[in-house]
């Protein structure tokens, strides 16, 4: 095995090369057996203990809080008339735009040909399908009667009734249910090739068996990877328009209406970026403790947070661009009630949740302009974490300032949040984590068979001459070296 | 490297060489596709650039496929919508009625309205294609097989972590034991080995065998429960695991409430309160009768004052004009739309200012608009009594300028003559 | 594939196309001044000059979606595409040829000719309430300000990619990729903000009291399809007269394809989001954008042309790799979707608000002309650059991988 390594700047670039994406003298062997190791560590790390504890707790609350809420109704969150949307819709949005980020690494980046996409798209993909549970709980819980949930599908039934195909909240049911199962079969088709190499790592007859059967016999057989890449790039081609009609249709819940704040042509492709911005922010927070803790940093390396970087800060230009329209527009409108949102979002009684959106969503991002930023792991924690509460107020003030401040002054009202509301939204975070740190412990944590893919020794004529594909000779990728760097830069033409 | 007739339990099935590089995997592939062989494999952790080329693997027909089921789920999600939303006013009463569609009527939507049918339509075509996509790359790599003769060679375990190998079935027309070994020794292999059957298929543990029955079984239970429930009859309520609506908390009649201060839950009514349907106190007011005969008088408390008739003509507009008119002709934009579309079973406005109601008391008057008559509803829940009154006053205006004399109308008030 | 190209004859700048640049030139000469010809006898010039934003908008789209193309693929560091980057230089460094072009229509601007910029005309602004609350932003002066600042802009960043690019030619330094990567990103930004609200000045701004927070996304994702057809067209003609055989292969196709393919569908995805929240909200005051333009069979008739030729079409045509990897059925999609891409256009200046008593013909001479003008002049403008310059970014660090590559 490879010896763990500390931090290795491959972040630099030479025109004309492609910096390594696996660095520490990696090869085949040492990759399966770093990534195999978090699974086969008899325990795991301590602060693995820590944070479940943590979160099962946190799970145990939320469990509480819908007992609570389903035995004594809605009422007990702060919800009132017209603030008919509060915290549940605004978790919900928050999560299934987190949900964004997995399908965006796995589907996108994949169309792209961003090879360093394979470090980090499995627990991408992972997160994404455990965001989209959370998110799907929210809808589910707020509708009050939850047992009677099976209302929004189109089942035949003795009441001979049919679902509404022409309310936005219905196409959330089918736009969130079929992302979360092509989340899934993405995610697991992907992790077949890794499932057997876990069953063929087992070291107990139960292990063999549970791992057997999830990798559903494969053997690795050329005909099948064949079909699987087809069968994979397909998938992408999928989930790639999917990824954008799910948060579009999660806009529409709200663009559909007439609603000064929420009725505007640009909110799909605004919840879009949106939402890929506070997903990529939750991979990065998911990712910079998860390669220290595990001993991934070679496999996720400087590069990986740097890349993941500049698209926080596109994305985040995006969402400030939508930001800065729906501000332009709402005066040139002319529309009275369009202007007064805007004012009211920026000087109302939220005005405090509207700077911090502001502060978190554009200006502590323009901090990833600098590279010594985007290049120090722990730099780029800091702004993926105010990323994610900026996106959780963005949605918190679309809904609750548009709802409490609509047409009639006579109509209006503040939203408070209960400690119901409160405890909720922290429960989701726990079974987030719960599951999430599951996963580490018994899926494969990183796509092996993926990561060699894009390693040099994957190359027909490796360690003979150097093939066209791979401008980086063999060699060099593993002691890349920065000073070659400044020796180009420092040629002036 | 032994290139001797392999030795092998059993039948031999396949021979197996090991590689420890992608070039070395490449070019053996190339010789084996050279040298004849059809019903071989090549195995390796991960897919191969150029591999494919190197087999003579031909090009999946899996997009075909999933074009297919695309298609399938993109007429599914248009004709579920129409079917469901927009389909009353076809005769499908052959049809059971939960699968019947009917007109769903909702925000002046037309019934049938494409573009908020484009995101179901669109998801339902992704969901079916990524089933076909997934299910079909099963299916045509023939899995899953959980008993495969290759799981028997141990080396073969690497095949997911780091190494290479090249597979020639026994059944191979080309297939000879020795020379096929010979073929595969001189590829610079790092190990050869041959295949047997495994002994016999590998047995599922006994504790997953029983789980997966114990969970089948109960998997079974809630359907049948259903089934049972659906086809028997019960004279018990239905039971409520969680309190809804319909069953409520709530005092019963004799029950003691210590909200109140003489503690009973049940409420003395509070003064002056008539039940329904009880004679009211001033019958001319209320009823618009004296000694059961419809008055022709407005009673003592109502004044008909300009500005009660002014009222009277504001609450006709409100309530009575949509039907009956402005100017009571009985041709309110209600009526004319219903006559345009030619509503079956629209009869016409009583027209106001004709002889019927010119020479119908007022009191009958106020009972028609307490309480309704044929197709016209009550309006004694939004009209109070007084206003009801002054609708009278205001009709009584209306009737009188439809045969206004000249005499009538003061001098100072003609209009200007042209 | 062999991983060097002889620079020396194959990608050598185009020459003898004297013809072709005189043919365009006449053609832009004739079309230019019988457009003039038929605007005076029109005698209504708000005719001519909305068929003149029309045509202008739409050659300087296919501009704009050059200069995008150009900085992403800086931006992203793409190998794939350095084989095709200098045509797509050749379409950006049209700008500043394109801005001068832009000065007729400052005429109706400043004399506040009410049947295109209604907003500059005083008299309707006095009885218009809506007009005059948008005053601070819909005025002449600042109109101009604007736009010599989008245009300033845009040529700055053309030429600068252009010049460090043939610089790159002569010396192969490459801290010249890594220069024009660094500004690329700047570059990108401001484009999007001039784009977005050039697309609201000069075509939201004919109805001024309509609005759309989507408008920028809109014209942008029309331009960016206008650039890519235009690219596949530039690469098989440039192939038939013998250039770039050897570094443009059937994997640049097959990428250029897709992205085509790709933001057809984000065409769509854009107009599906504006038509199906206006459609849905059916505030008056939105709608009226769509109403004259679902109002008459001939309005109807384009806009149904464009959901079935600007997506359902292309998209059927270009889902499978086979067209794609075919140059000339992709070329032939090409051409189709250039004309989509233009009728796009003419769906946006939409029909003109008619005078009392007046009929407007739903397509006038003038769009036809102006085409054929404004167009000409586009082809020759590129054809002098393709005479001029070399056709391939011969010493960029990553010409060798553009070479190489292979789509799975």
């Amino acid at each position: 095995m490879a010896s763990t390594v500390g931090e290795i700047d491959n972040t630099l670039d030479i025109p004309g090369q492609r910096a390594p994406l696996v660095l520490g003298g990696h090869d085949f062997t040492s990759v399966t057996d770093t990534v195999s190791a978090v699974w086969e560590a008899r325990r795991p790390p301590r602060a693995w203990y820590i944070a479940f504890a943590i979160a099962v707790t946190l799970l145990a609350v939320l469990g509480a809080m819908i007992g609570y809420l389903v035995f004594n109704g809605v009422g007990v969150w702060g919800l009132n008339i017209p603030n008919g949307w509060g915290f549940d819709i605004t978790n919900f949005v928050f999560w299934v735009g987190i949900g964004h980020a997995g399908t965006l690494i796995s589907a996108i980046l994949f169309l792209f040909r961003q090879k360093w996409r394979t470090g980090i798209n499995r627990f991408a993909e992972a997160m994404t399908i455990f965001a989209v549970m959370c998110a799907g709980m929210f809808p589910a819980i707020h509708v009050g009667r939850i047992w009677l949930l099976y209302w929004v599908f189109p089942i035949p039934n003795q009441m001979a009734m049919w679902p509404n195909f022409r309310s936005p909240l219905l196409w959330d049911v089918f736009a969130v249910s079929t992302y979360m199962l092509v989340s899934l079969l993405f995610w697991y088709t992907g992790m077949i090739p890794d499932l057997a190499t876990f069953r063929d790592r087992a070291t107990s007859k139960w292990k063999y068996y549970v791992y057997g059967l999830l990798a559903l016999g494969w053997t690795g057989s050329s005909r099948h990877w064949h079909r699987f890449e087809r069968a994979y790039l397909i998938l992408a081609a999928l989930a790639t328009p999917l990824v954008l009609s799910v948060h579009s249709v999660v806009s529409f819940d709200f663009a559909v209406s007439q609603l000064p704040g929420w009725h505007t042509t640009i909110f799909p492709p605004y919840f879009v970026a949106g939402a890929i911005f506070g997903g990529f922010a939750m991979v990065l927070t998911l990712a910079i403790p998860a390669r220290s803790l595990f001993g991934l940093k070679a496999l996720i390396t400087p590069r990986h947070i740097d890349n993941m970087c500049k698209v926080l800060l596109l994305t985040g230009l995006m969402v400030a661009y939508a930001y800065g329209m729906e501000f332009f527009t709402s005066w040139y409108s002319g529309n009275p009630h369009e202007s007064f949102i805007s004012r009211a979002r920026a000087l109302g009684p939220y005005a405090w949740a509207y700077w911090t959106m502001i502060a978190c969503n554009v200006v502590i991002p323009q901090l990833l302009w600098f590279r010594r930023v985007r290049t120090n792991a722990w730099g780029a924690f800091a702004v993926a974490m105010a990323v994610n509460v900026g996106m959780w107020f963005e949605r918190f003030v679309i809904i609750v300032t548009s709802l409490s401040q609509d047409f009639l002054p006579s109509s209006w009202g503040i939203f408070i949040p209960t400690w119901v509301d409160l405890l909720t939204l922290a429960g989701s975070f726990g079974l987030f984590f719960t599951l999430f740190l599951l996963f580490c412990r018994y899926l494969p944590l990183v796509a092996m068979a993926e990561v060699k893919t894009v390693m040099p020794q994957a190359t027909l004529t490796h360690a003979a001459t150097p093939h066209p594909h791979e401008h980086v000779p063999s060699k060099r990728a593993f002691d890349y070296n920065p000073d070659e760097y400044e020796a180009h830069k420092r040629k002036k033409p | 490297m032994n290139t001797k007739e392999p030795k092998v339990e059993g039948r031999l099935q396949a021979l197996l060489a090991e590689f420890d590089s992608v070039g070395a995997l490449v070019t053996a592939a190339e010789r084996v596709r050279d040298a004849g062989y059809t019903r071989w494999d090549t195995h390796s952790p991960f897919p191969v650039h150029g591999i494919d080329q190197a087999m003579g693997v031909r090009r999946t027909r899996l997009p075909w496929l999933v074009f297919i089921f695309g298609l399938i789920g993109c007429a599914t999600g248009l004709l579920l919508q129409w079917w469901t939303n927009a389909t009353g006013a076809l005769d499908f009463g052959w049809l059971p009625t939960f699968l019947q569609g009917y007109d769903f009527l909702i925000s002046g939507k037309p019934r049938f309205s494409l573009p908020a049918n484009i995101p179901v339509i669109f998801e339902v075509t992704v969901l079916f294609a990524a089933l076909a996509t997934f299910l079909g790359m099963l299916a045509m790599n023939s899995l899953p097989w959980h008993h495969n003769r290759l799981f028997g060679s141990a080396r073969f375990k690497r095949v997911t972590a780091d190494r290479f190998f090249v597979c020639i079935d026994a059944a191979d027309p080309k297939f000879d034991a020795q020379g096929t070994a010979q073929l595969l020794a001189a590829l610079g292999p790092t190990h050869v080995e041959p295949l047997a059957d495994l002994p016999s298929p590998a047995r599922w543990p006994h504790g997953l065998v029983v789980a997966g029955m114990v969970i089948a079984s109960l998997a079974l239970l809630p359907p049948l429960f259903a089934a049972k429930a659906r086809l028997s009859k019960s004279p018990l309520p239905r039971i409520q695991p969680i309190q809804d609506m319909g069953n409520q908390e709530r005092y019963k009649t004799q029950q003691a409430n210590f909200a109140f201060a003489d503690t009973r839950a049940m409420r003395p009514q509070v003064p002056g309160t008539i039940a329904r349907g009880d004679p009211l106190d001033d019958p001319h007011f209320y009823e618009g009768k004296v000694d059961g005969q419809w008055v022709k008088t407005f009673p003592p408390q109502v004044q008909v004052t300009q500005s009660s008739v002014r009222r009277g003509q504001q609450r006709f507009n409100i309530y009575c004009s949509p039907c009956h008119g402005l100017g009571g002709a009985g041709d309110g934009i209600v009526s004319a739309r219903a006559l345009r579309l030619d509503t079956p079973g629209w009869v016409q406005p009583t027209a106001l200012v004709g002889d019927l109601v010119r020479d119908r008391e007022n009191g009958n008057i106020f009972n028609t608009i307490t309480h309704g008559l044929r197709t016209m509803p009550p309006y004694g829940d939004q009209i109070p009594p007084a206003d009801r009154w002054a609708i009278i006053a205001y009709i009584r205006a209306l009737q009188l300028s439809q045969s206004v004399q000249r005499a009538d109308v003061p001098r100072d008030q003609w209009p200007e003559e042209r | 594939m062999t991983t060097t190209v002889d620079s020396s004859t194959d990608s050598r700048p185009l020459s003898g196309t004297w013809p072709a640049r005189s043919a365009a030139g006449l053609l832009a000469l004739a079309g230019l001044v019988a457009s003039v010809l038929l605007g005076w006898r029109q005698g209504d010039w708000s005719v001519f000059f909305r068929s003149y934003i029309l045509n202008y908008c739409f050659v300087l789209s296919l501009a704009l979606g050059g200069l995008f193309f150009v900085m992403l693929q800086h931006l992203t560091r793409a190998g794939w595409s350095v084989a095709l980057r200098r045509l797509a230089e050749f379409v950006a460094a049209t700008i500043p040829v394109l801005a001068i072009l832009f000065l007729p229509l400052l005429i109706p601007v400043l004399t506040g000719m009410a049947g295109v910029y209604i907003w500059t005309n005083p008299d309707a602004v006095q009885h218009d309430p809506v007009l005059q609350g948008k005053a601070a932003y819909l005025n002449a002066p600042f109109f101009i300000v604007r736009c010599a600042f989008y245009f300033a802009l845009w040529t700055l960043l053309a030429r600068y990619f252009l010049k460090r690019s043939l610089q790159q030619d002569a010396t192969g330094d490459p801290a010249l990729t890594l220069r024009m990567q660094w500004w690329s990103a700047p570059g990108m930004l401001l484009y999007a903000l001039t784009t977005t609200f050039f697309a609201i000045d000069v075509l939201m701004s004919l109805n001024p009291h309509w609005y759309s927070t989507i408008w920028g996304v809109y014209f942008f994702s029309g331009n960016v399809v206008g650039f890519f057809a235009l690219l596949a067209v530039l690469a098989y003609l440039l192939q038939r007269a013998g250039r770039l055989t050897q570094s443009v292969t059937v994997e640049h196709y097959h990428d250029v394809g897709k992205l085509a393919f790709a933001f057809v569908v984000f065409w769509a995805y854009i107009a599906f989001s504006q038509y199906m929240l206006i459609w849905y909200g059916n505030i008056p005051e939105e709608t009226v954008w769509f109403r004259p333009r679902q109002g008459d069979t001939w309005w109807v008739g384009v806009s149904l042309l464009l959901l079935f030729g600007h997506f359902v079409a292309p998209f059927l045509a270009l889902i499978s790799r086979y067209p794609k990897r075919r140059k000339a059925p992709l070329a032939l999609a090409a051409v189709w979707l250039l004309f989509m891409h233009w009728l796009d256009l003419y769906y946006l200046v939409g029909p003109q608000p008619a005078a009392p008593g007046q009929t407007i013909a739903a397509l006038h001479a003038t769009d036809v002309t102006l085409f054929i003008g404004l167009g000409g002049l586009f082809a020759f403008v590129l054809l002098r650059l393709m005479s001029r310059y070399t056709l391939l970014p011969a010493r960029d660090p990553r010409l060798a991988e553009s070479l190489a590559f292979e789509n799975v």
